[in-house]
């Protein structure tokens, strides 16, 4: 007692620091599952109650391992990666991450959602061989634009296609939380992509994710994944034609000094979104070759971050999606 | 775990060295603070933990032979060396590679020059022993950012030997502790989010609102993350019986320039005041000397802070405001314009003396002034409305950050801060800063490796 009158705030801070580490220690299996990695010793276990806790999960929150849910259950506890914020490092997170997505139950999940969609044989003329070819702005009035922070950074920066199109970007999307995140302003509070797509219909849809991702899973869970949200569009919006951006690079420097973003991983998960395409209404466009050095890294000097673009290059991109577009008929 | 706002230095280090400390018998407990700094060290830079250990032994022995000698040719060499090792190491990691530069080595060879100068002038009365150079030049509070106390300092430590004593003194350091997280991770890593932010977008291409807002910003996180990480290592230091060395008081209340650097990084200037400025002969020269003097001292901050054309211009710029505030503000001008300029050089100079501290490409820089000032030329991609969405995220941290600059709010947490209500307010400040650093991995103190 009296110890608590001499330094009461030292016994606070103690006895609720044990208090945590126990709890944390204790549920590190069940409720913090997700939220320990047992690589990362640098970090004091009672971390990961503050981070189960960012997440609406508390010691008393019951932990669904069997849930019925799909892709929205799976793809929620993925989401949280803060990477494309730029200053904060991913790799917590993504240890973390790293352990759920290797998860095989889930795996089979995708198959569920896949199904009800690989039917679909839309466009009709299927010998027709499309070419890319030069359009002009007015080309992007009924496209749509869905992606992480780097496509917010191409509506904040590319008047041209900020007029005309429309943007469902958001910092830190990935193919998991695509969809199902709702961060679309309406009249009537958020929706999310999937809820705009089946209100609102657009002849291209041009998407680029898979950054923040690129610590989680294998080429072959995102490219299923990916398929996934394809199929879903294609679903949606029967007459769209659907380009695959795939992902673009990072800097020499950040890619020689990061285990996960990095441009030999960022080129794996491209080759296996570009065998996504079919050619007749999904295509694979690859904007890398509009902002790479020779050896296949994003120019240093249209980079502040490593990782995004600085405003004056996003033209780069904007020339490049006009000099890369179908036109039917 | 070497920044004192990781997780693994608040809930590991720090905790079983306090243990380990208060353990220790009285007499050998600067043993115990040597062993736990060099460890602390190690974890951070083990490359420059031989440069540190030697710079120590070596530093010692000169401080042995010349003080019983009163050999001022030996206190010139150890000096020399001293400052050379900090060039040398400064032009290797700015011209070859930036891993040469031994975490700290700004700060821990500023002490050892103020030790011998202090040895020589018979500032420091009995030969230190070994221990208690060593655990001074190294000791963990002080070794990675300052404050670059003195050794007459660590001789005013009192290592407590009554537990009542033991935990009030932990208890007082803490309170500093916290307060001073809280101003490193709530706001000086937040503001430095949306400094980060601007440079993504490009200097060419920002707003003017935004320029402006991003010279508030940057000044803001600098006086946050530096005051912050200044009151952690002070509270560290009262937990382990050390007087509480002041480093920063109030610097934005300033009425002049001069002023403001009494104020800001005070052991910093004290340090260039003492054993640069005054040996050269101070303000008791003639004019053309003062003047001769301010520039030699602040080339040299300049070039402290960084080898990098930006750090130069930035201590000359700011030699010249002294110069003007000296000759021609404070003598020649009425108060009430001497208050005016005063204030404005604090409060818009200053600010935009840090954007050139900040950003050390020359291209960057003037990229930045068009924006600061538009007439100088266009900016190329500038969306007009990127300060509306930056005040949209970052508002409520520039806005408290600006309220914290009353000076009157930090001299009442100072005076009450054993107060129950301060208790309660620094227990969730404590807690909301560790799940603040449990979901964001922290930036590194900016000077860190100065």
């Amino acid at each position: 007692m009296k110890l608590l009158k001499t330094c009461p705030l030292l016994m606070g801070v103690v006895i609720t620091a044990i208090i945590i580490s126990i709890l944390s220690f204790a549920l590190k299996d069940t409720v913090y599952s997700e939220y320990v990695s047992p690589e990362d010793i640098d970090t004091p276990i009672l971390a990961s109650f503050f981070k189960a806790a960012a997440d609406g999960v508390f010691p008393w929150t019951k932990t669904n391992v069997d849930s019925s849910d799909s892709l929205a259950e799976y793809v929620e506890n993925l989401g949280d990666d803060q990477m494309a914020e730029g200053n904060q490092s991913p790799d917590d997170d993504l240890l973390v991450n790293e352990d759920i997505s290797g998860n095989g139950a889930d795996a089979d999940d995708f198959d569920v959602s896949e199904n009800d969609v690989s039917g679909n044989d839309i466009s009709g003329n299927s010998e027709e061989v499309y070419e890319f070819t030069q359009v002009d702005d007015d080309y992007f009035t009924d496209a749509l634009f869905i992606g992480d922070s780097r496509t917010v950074g191409l509506s904040e920066y590319c008047e041209e296609l900020d007029t005309r199109a429309t943007f469902y970007s958001k910092i830190s999307l990935t193919i998991y939380n695509a969809m199902n995140t709702e961060f679309i302003k309406t009249e009537n509070g958020k929706i999310t992509v999937d809820q705009a797509l089946s209100e609102n219909q657009f002849s291209k849809i041009y998407i680029m994710l898979g950054l923040n991702e690129i610590g989680t899973g294998t080429p072959e869970t995102f490219a299923e994944a990916y398929k996934a949200v394809i199929d879903r569009i294609r679903e949606l919006q029967p007459d769209a034609i659907i380009y695959i951006q795939g992902i673009m690079h990072v800097t020499e420097k950040k890619s020689s000094s990061d285990k996960y973003f990095n441009n030999d991983n960022i080129n794996t998960r491209n080759m296996a979104l570009s065998e996504l395409a079919d050619n007749k209404t999904i295509f694979y466009i690859d904007m890398n070759e509009a902002v790479d050095d020779e050896n296949g890294n994003l120019l240093a000097e249209l980079s502040f971050d490593d990782v995004h673009l600085k405003a004056s290059s996003y033209e780069r991109w904007h020339q490049y999606l006009l000099a890369n577009a179908i036109v039917k008929e | 775990m070497i920044n004192f706002s990781d997780l693994g230095f608040i809930f590991r280090f720090l905790p079983v060295f306090l243990v380990a400390f208060y353990l220790t018998p009285v007499s050998y407990r600067s043993v115990t603070l040597l062993i736990g700094s060099l460890t602390f060290y190690a974890t951070g830079d083990l490359k420059g933990l031989a440069v540190l250990c030697i710079a120590v032994i070596v530093n010692y022995l000169f401080g042995r032979a010349h003080k019983g000698e009163k050999n001022k040719f030996l206190l010139a060499f150890i000096v020399c060396l001293d400052a050379l090792m900090l060039v040398e190491f400064k032009l290797l990691s700015q011209f070859v590679d930036n891993s040469f530069m031994p975490i700290g080595i700004s700060f821990f060879t500023f002490k050892m020059i103020s030790y011998q100068a202090d040895l020589y002038m018979g500032k420091i009365d009995e030969e230190p022993r070994f221990v208690d150079a060593a655990a001074y030049f190294c000791m963990f509070p002080q070794v990675v950012s300052g404050p670059i106390m003195r050794f007459s300092d660590y001789q005013k430590k009192s290592y407590f030997q009554e537990k009542e004593d033991i935990f009030s003194a932990i208890e007082d350091g803490l309170r500093f502790f916290v307060v001073g997280l809280g101003m490193k991770v709530l706001l000086a890593d937040h503001l430095s989010m949306l400094w980060n932010d601007i440079g993504t977008i490009g200097y060419e291409s920002i707003s003017t609102p935004l320029a402006w807002i991003g010279a508030v910003t940057y000044t803001l996180e600098l006086y946050y993350d530096f005051w912050g990480y200044s009151l952690m290592a002070a509270g560290i230091g009262v937990m382990l019986g050390f007087p509480f060395i002041v480093n920063f008081d109030q610097p934005y209340s300033s009425v002049s320039v001069s002023e403001f650097y009494r104020r800001w990084h005070a052991s910093l200037g004290s340090w260039f005041r003492d054993y640069i400025y005054i040996p050269l002969g101070g303000s008791r020269v003639g004019d053309m000397r003062i003047v001769l003097n301010l520039f030699v001292v602040w080339l040299i901050t300049g070039f402290w802070h960084g080898v990098t054309l930006n750090f130069i211009i930035w201590g000359l710029i700011l030699f010249v405001i002294i110069v003007f505030e000296r000759f021609v503000m404070l003598a020649k001008m009425p108060e009430i314009a001497r208050k005016v300029l005063g204030r404005f050089n604090v409060l818009v100079l200053i600010p935009l003396t840090w954007v050139i501290f900040a950003i050390s490409d020359l291209k960057g820089l003037t990229d930045y002034f068009k924006r600061l000032f538009p007439f100088f030329g266009q900016g190329i991609s500038v969306n007009g409305n990127d300060y509306i969405k930056n005040l949209g995220i970052y508002g409520g941290f520039l806005a408290v950050s600006i309220v914290l600059l009353l000076p009157g709010l930090y001299k009442y947490f100072e005076v009450k801060r054993k107060h129950p209500v301060f208790t309660v307010l620094l227990f969730v400040l404590f807690w909301v800063c560790v799940y603040s650093l449990s979901n964001a991995a922290g930036n590194p103190f900016m000077y860190f490796r100065f």
